[in-house]
């Protein structure tokens, strides 16, 4: 097993003024793996995730791509960025681009690919969440579901060794997280180093290699799928997912 | 003969032109506030040291009736700075002045409103914070504001008028050069506000026609 992890978190610590809401998170996801992180709203997941690709700055602690520690100057933030592709729980689409502009932008104005490979290389992206046909709509014409494949086809387009998942199916109708777990189904088992910030419990038991639950801003429980949700050692985290499932 | 043919139609060339020159007027007034309130804007927001001078500008623009402007301009600026060097041109600097200080705020509610999830989508894709504005801030409210930046420009039109005071020959001033001659205003200027009603019509109906394309198009609403 390689012995670098794709993503390595060291001791993380985020406050907001007073609020303490990481309170020194470690933990590794080796290449190729994917983590769900599992807790309830306020427990510290999405901050975890944003602190990674330096949306948040941590108040204290590390985060290490492929063994490279995050940080720094805001080239280099900007720089280590590329290699993580991040989907919202807001799909966050650009409006004013059509849904191919919005794929091969960064490509081009980032990576400084020509627009022909670039295009060729939307095309793709598109392919692996099956909307090959829409690439000449505006985001405002496409369907929560469909945004958010879209989202995840424009982070893809980048290439990055990991995607970073904040509640992606947390804003659209239950008929449409469906197509969205799917395409990220796929993803995990085509090898893709993932963490996935997420409230289905389903598909975090069934993807994941490995589940970490967070609790007041600290992993309370951590383990695989099978034990977490099988034969959770901690208290709070029996109880949160008894409440989940319902 | 009646007064309608005498007074108006007859007399078609010299509201022409005075239509041409409102027109110019405006359009050039509404390009210089364009560009004069996306740059006090910018400044007023990313700027610190120029920030009281853009907020002190804008204020100004907008607190001082178009009537003192123009006064002001035509008049304090040549002693000033020894320019404009002509009414037409004092004319639409004050004019375009005056809606640059509306546009700025027009820009920055519609800057305000770029949710802050378009630009870390932009940030995590590796795109720097210059390319974050150039690609998604700006073009976004740029958007965003066209159609308020269009009926800003009904507001330069209604406003143009008053440069007939200091003698810019507009469609204004011809009508009432008109009038004086004959002393008969009621056909002139009902002919006159009928075409300024239809000008202003026009651009409104525009900005409404380009509001509901970039509901449709691109989901964004107005600011």
């Amino acid at each position: 097993m390689d012995a670098v992890p794709a993503i390595r978190v060291v001791d993380l610590r985020k406050s907001f003024g007073a609020l303490e809401v990481l309170r020194g998170v470690s933990f590794d996801v080796p290449r190729g793996s994917v983590v769900s992180m599992i807790g309830a709203s306020g427990s510290g997941k999405s901050t975890l995730l944003r602190c990674i690709n330096r949306l948040e700055t941590p108040s204290a602690g590390e985060v290490y791509i492929d063994g490279e520690p995050m940080g720094g100057r805001l080239s280099d933030i900007s720089r280590m960025r590329r290699d993580l592709g991040m989907v919202f729980q807001q799909f966050n689409l650009w409006p004013h681009m059509t849904v191919i502009g919005n794929v091969i932008e960064a490509p081009i104005r980032v990576r400084g690919m020509r627009r022909k490979e670039a295009l060729a290389l939307a095309e793709e992206c598109l392919a692996r969440v099956h909307l090959s046909e829409k690439g000449k709509e505006y985001p405002a014409r496409l369907s929560g579901g469909q945004m958010q494949r879209v989202a995840i086809a424009r982070a893809l387009a980048m290439q990055p060794k990991a995607m970073l998942f904040d509640e992606p199916t947390s804003s659209l109708d239950p008929e449409l997280t469906d197509e969205v777990l799917t395409v990220m189904r796929e993803l995990a088992s085509d090898g893709t180093t993932m963490i996935v910030v997420t409230h289905e419990m389903a598909f975090a038991r069934e993807a994941s290699d490995r589940v970490l639950f967070l609790h007041n801003g600290q992993i309370e429980e951590e383990g695989l799928p099978d034990q977490v949700f099988g034969a959770p050692r901690s208290e709070r985290c029996r109880q949160f997912l008894s409440k989940k499932l319902q | 003969m009646s007064n309608w043919e005498r007074l108006v139609w007859n007399q078609r060339g010299l509201l022409w032109q005075g239509l041409t020159v409102t027109v110019e007027i405006c359009l050039l007034a509404f390009a210089l506030a364009i560009v004069g309130g996306l740059v006090l804007c910018l400044v007023r927001l990313h700027v610190r040291p120029l920030r009281p001078v853009a907020v002190a500008l804008i204020e100004f623009f907008r607190a001082t009736p178009i009537f003192v402007q123009l006064m002001w301009v035509n008049y304090v600026w040549p002693e000033l700075f020894g320019w404009p060097n002509s009414f037409f041109t004092s004319g639409w600097v004050a004019l375009g002045l005056q809606s640059s200080g509306y546009l700025a705020e027009t820009f920055r509610a519609g800057i305000e409103a770029v949710p802050r999830g378009h630009r870390e989508a932009g940030y995590s894709v590796g795109m720097s914070s210059f390319q974050v504005y150039r690609r998604i801030v700006l073009p976004e409210t740029l958007l965003t504001v066209a159609p308020s930046i269009v009926n800003q420009f009904t507001v330069i039109v209604k406003s143009s008028t008053l440069v007939s005071v200091i003698t810019v020959p507009d469609l204004m001033l011809q009508a009432m050069k008109l009038v004086n001659v004959w002393y008969e205003p009621i056909e002139v200027l009902t002919a006159t506000a009928i075409i300024y009603i239809a000008l202003v019509f026009l651009v409104s109906s525009a900005g409404k026609a380009l509001a509901d394309f970039h509901r449709r198009r691109f989901g964004l609403d107005s600011a």
